[in-house]
């Protein structure tokens, strides 16, 4: 005999422990989330939150800041973009990292707001817009500095071996040869976190076949990878590691557990190709070395390449992008413009960052280090082509595999012949 | 027969109706096997986790069965496996009918030989990572001291996946000791007693007592140990993440990276359902194996 | 292992066992046998393999961030501090042990609840139903949780509990069900018909015959079960990845990832949190590692 009384017990319980949990469960109507990828660079977006809510103090009307872990970033926006509690804004790298959203009509469409509004739309390069494009469609408001892979070095090591920062690419062979007898590892190379590894191809390819090769893959053209730049560049990769470029033990040296970092700047590796987020990294973990020894230089030129030396990779900034279902499509719109306004430029600017504003040039003196600003400034401004990094601009289903194989290769699992056959089975 | 124990049960009061059972199976059923008949239903579409799976017919199975990457990983798993049950076995059986002693000093150490078990595999992975650390752990000194040179464990395509043997040893060990500590203290003291007069040894009365004693045990915590490497997941995305290159791309953690990665949830759901399956035989086997599902109780019937 | 101690009265501390032949009984070992020499080395060796790692661990977290790299993992920090524990709870640590431990709570009381109850009727009722009840935990028993994750998320998704805790809670205490039951099983079954007539006699229907007989006689196995399913609900790692995002609803293993900055992780901080989030557990675990062990050895034994 089962009682009723036990089962209204039982169901009595369950509904508590439930309702207990699920308090506070889902969002206020009166709050609009944005989300950004957690780092220390988020004050600027907390400033113009603020400003945002203080304009709205008579309505009452706020934007609150969702910081989300970055190691997981892109999974949780993909899960929370399918369970109909979208963000209201969110950080995103643009260009294929939206594709999907935008393909399932989740994002709204900028172009009206630039074309509304000239001011607004002439407050960024052209050129970096352009990467928040989706199919020709404005999806993403860039939001942050630029951010380029250059060539970092220990000034330190360099002056102990007797040696310069390479400037062709014979330099960086011979550099890799007289490094390699001193018993210095010539490049840290963080192989744990494959992207790192990718920024090398992508420099290779770019300087020996032009921004071109890539631009027909990312069109969705995977025989694209068999362009023989490709080939050349995983040859020339496959050569740096039998030199012994990369040291021995670059596979599980992570670059999120400031693995990588740590070798350059305590001398242990004399150089590491990097985003220029690099600098800061090494201004909060080693200032010392970030002040006086850390050095910068251009991916050099490849003999008989045809891409533009000038050219640069890395990520061209980040960018806000609106979900069309929100509630506060409006709101969401106004909040856009703050990235354009003098105070964000200026938050920027005194965070080491550099802004990808048409008047940044002026503002870069109140950088805390104008020197690696300007030179980071100057860089993108006469780039050609700035490339974006390739597993942010192709499709998760493409890049994820992609990453695996650049890994691979870098590995020595993959001959270059066989690293292209994947490829272009993508 | 259990057919005579229901006879003789089903008059008797204070015997509790099916109902008792039904909250515990609903909720059972919504959470654990509805999702599993849906990922039979996902792994006929394609769905990237934004609107509704469309239907794909049998694409994602006939791409699973070309998938070099999930032979690999069913290779991986299946060594895996092996290599945990045939490490983990000899080692918690000895320590556990050695914490089995009631000595105070025993009871300490098994203390602490349980701890680990109480870190989740995300701390454990975090602190294994560091201690094998080529160029900043302890292997930085011990490599060129041994003469070894640099030694990059998690770098190597072998040595990675010996490491997360290990890791995973080291995490379950404790709970299968426990299992055979309880085991061992079940075992009549007077079986000893008898083969002492006889003048058996240490390693005879182990031998030919305690093992034998310990049967039942050892396939319980055999299948544990088979059913727990499935799920040496997070164990894997945290250390390697799959790598170096995908050689250490165990089952669940390719489903992980073609589901939350790639966003082929159709593809990943596909893999899942095998998982689900080899899941559900093993289940099978082991409820043969150990007579879990026989109502066969020492009191109970016969 | 002193003499002293070898030689000292041993008794099982309590007396709260359930009566079940032969585990009254203490082994002890015989008069004048040498010391289990073989024995003592190979746990001392597994004492080393399970002490250095934790070892590390504890370092680390008095351990300063930017040194923690170059001085290696098992130096003793040169500029020891406490700054990582006072960061952890700066960056809210507590509120995610607090999340947690709800989320523990509610687990444990479901599982508990709804399993004793499905248990209860598998051994008692002895119906079809029931056996079949029993059948589909048993074959439930070696499903991973990570194999259904892609439709435990559509299901929480379409429930709109995506991103609460409820959502972490029910499908946990549903994959923790299949274990518990198959332990409360074993345990209930040991309980002898004698006493379910004696209830009857007195006219205790099946509620009382649950209360007062079946749920005091379990507790051990009741134990083990709540120390399994809050061990499973503490270290959860996908489902928390998977079903929530926001920060506050952030669980401690999500936590970790609070630690970590766009491209780099401090460790030591990361080990901290670690640290703090064990203690919890770490003291259920002292509590019941008695009754845990009992309730392993329902499972293991016969």
């Amino acid at each position: 005999m089962t009682s009723p009384r036990t089962a209204a017990a039982l169901a009595a319980l369950t509904l508590l422990t439930v309702t207990a949990c699920g308090g506070g469960g889902s969002s206020s109507g009166d709050e609009m989330h944005v989300w950004m990828y957690q780092d220390t660079l988020v004050v600027v977006q907390e400033g113009a939150v603020e400003r945002f809510n203080a304009d709205h103090a008579d309505d009452g009307f706020q934007a609150v800041i969702d910081q989300v872990p970055g190691d997981n970033y892109v999974e949780r926006l993909r899960t929370a973009m399918g369970s109909g509690e979208q963000p209201d804004v969110f950080f995103n790298w643009g260009s294929g990292s939206i594709a999907p959203y935008a393909e399932q009509g989740l994002l709204e469409p900028l172009d009206d707001l630039l074309a509304e509004d000239p001011e607004f739309a002439d407050a960024f390069l052209p050129s970096v817009l352009e990467s928040g494009k989706v199919d020709g469609v404005q999806y993403g408001i860039p939001l942050r500095g630029t951010q380029p892979v250059v060539l970092f070095y220990n000034r330190a090591v360099f002056e102990e071996v007797g040696v310069e920062p390479p400037e062709t690419w014979e330099d960086v062979l011979s550099l890799v040869d007289d490094f390699t007898e001193a018993e210095v590892t010539p490049f840290a190379l963080a192989g744990a976190d494959p992207w790192t590894e990718q920024m090398w191809l992508q420099y290779l390819v770019d300087r020996i076949g032009g921004p071109d090769v890539f631009a027909r893959i990312a069109e969705g053209d995977s025989e694209g990878w068999r362009d023989p730049a490709v080939l050349e560049a995983a040859d020339m990769v496959v050569d740096l590691v039998d030199r012994g470029a990369f040291g021995d033990s670059y596979a599980s040296v992570s670059y999120t557990e400031g693995g990588a970092s740590t070798l350059l700047s305590e001398g242990r590796a004399a150089m590491h190709l990097m985003g220029s987020w690099e600098y800061s990294t090494h201004l909060d973990q080693a200032r010392e070395f970030a002040e006086n020894d850390l050095g910068y230089v251009e991916f050099p030129p490849i003999p008989g390449g045809t891409g533009d030396p000038a050219n640069v990779v890395g990520n061209p900034t980040n960018y806000f992008s609106v979900s069309a279902d929100g509630p506060h499509v409006e709101h969401a719109l106004d909040f856009l413009r703050y990235t354009a306004q003098d105070e964000y430029v200026a938050d920027m600017v005194a965070n080491g960052e550099v802004p990808t504003t048409a008047n940044a040039e002026e503002v870069l003196a109140d950088s805390p280090n104008p020197e690696f600003a300007t030179f980071q400034y100057e860089l993108v401004r006469d780039a050609p082509h700035f490339q974006l990094s390739w597993d942010q601009a192709l499709t998760p289903e493409v890049a994820t595999p992609m990453v695996t194989e650049i890994e691979a290769l870098f590995n020595g699992q993959r001959t270059p012949q066989e690293f292209v056959d994947a490829l272009a089975a993508l | 027969m259990s057919a005579t124990v229901r006879d003789r049960a089903a008059p008797r009061t204070g015997r509790p109706g099916p109902l008792w059972a039904l909250p515990g199976v609903a909720f059972f059923a919504l959470f654990a096997a509805l999702p599993m008949v849906l990922v039979a239903y996902l792994s006929f579409t394609h769905w990237g986790g934004l609107g509704d799976p469309r239907f794909a017919g049998f694409d994602n199975w006939t791409r699973l069965a070309g998938d070099r990457l999930m032979h690999r990983a069913v290779g991986l798993s299946l060594l895996l496996t092996v290599a945990s049950w045939a490490i983990q076995t000899p080692i918690s059986l000895l320590l556990g009918v050695w914490s089995a002693g009631r000595q105070r000093g025993r009871a300490v150490v098994s203390a602490l030989f349980f701890l680990p078990l109480l870190l989740s595999s995300a701390a454990v992975a975090i602190v294994w990572r560091a201690l094998l650390d080529p160029n900043f752990g302890p292997l930085a000194w011990a490599g060129p001291f041994l003469g070894l040179g640099t030694v990059d464990l998690l770098g190597g395509s072998t040595s990675a996946f010996w490491v997360i043997v290990f890791v995973a040893s080291w995490q379950f060990i404790p709970l299968h000791m426990l299992l055979y500590q309880g085991g061992a203290r079940q075992i009549p003291e007077t079986l000893y007693q008898a083969a002492r007069i006889d003048g058996a040894g240490r390693l005879g009365m182990f031998w030919h007592i305690t093992l034998p004693q310990l049967r039942n045990t050892m396939t319980t915590s055999s299948i544990l140990m088979v059913v727990g490497s499935l799920t040496y997941f997070d164990t894997v995305l945290i250390m390697t993440g799959g790598g170096p290159g995908t050689d250490t791309t165990i089952v669940p953690y390719l489903m992980y990276r073609a589901g939350f990665r790639s966003w082929e949830l159709g593809y990943a759901s596909a893999i899942a359902f095998t998982l689900v399956v080899a899941a559900t035989l093993i289940a099978l086997v082991m409820v043969r194996l150990t007579g879990f599902g026989s109502m066969r109780s020492t009191r109970e019937g016969i | 292992m002193s003499v002293v101690q070898e030689r000292a009265p041993v008794n099982t501390p309590g007396g709260t066992r359930s009566p079940r032949p032969g585990t009254g009984r203490i082994r002890r070992r015989g008069v004048g046998e040498r010391p289990n020499v073989l024995g003592g080395l190979g746990a001392l060796i597994w004492l080393l393999v399970v002490a250095v790692p934790l070892y590390a661990l504890l370092i680390a977290t008095v351990q300063r961030g930017e040194n923690y790299v170059p001085e290696g993992p098992l130096a003793p920090p040169s500029d020891p501090t406490l700054g990582n524990y006072a960061t952890a709870v700066e960056k809210g640590l507590l509120g995610f042990v607090w999340n947690t431990a709800l989320v523990t709570v509610a687990v444990v009381v479901l599982v508990v609840v709804l399993a004793a109850t499905t248990s209860f009727a598998i051994v008692r009722s002895r119906r079809r139903l029931t056996d079949a009840a029993f059948r589909m935990f048993l074959l439930g028993l070696a499903i991973p949780s990570q194999a259904v994750i892609i439709p435990v998320y559509l299901i929480i998704v379409r429930l709109g509990l995506y991103d609460s805790l409820t959502a972490i809670v029910l499908p946990t205490a549903a994959f923790a069900l299949p274990v518990c039951v198959l332990i409360l099983v074993g345990s209930m079954r040991d309980i002898s018909e004698e006493l379910y007539e004696a209830m009857a006699l007195d006219g205790a229907g099946s509620v009382r015959a649950f209360l007062w007989l079946v749920v005091p006689m379990s507790r051990s196995g009741l134990s083990t079960v709540a120390v399994y399913s809050a061990l499973q609900a503490w270290n959860g790692f996908l489902f928390p990845l998977i079903l929530t995002q926001s920060a506050d609803k952030r669980l401690i293993t999500m936590g970790l990832f609070e630690f970590q900055g766009e491209y780099r992780v401090d460790v030591p901080g990361l080990l901290t949190a670690v640290v703090l989030s064990t203690v919890p557990l770490f003291v259920i675990y002292l509590v019941a590692r008695r009754s845990l062990a009992d309730g392993l050895m329902g499972v293991g034994g016969k």
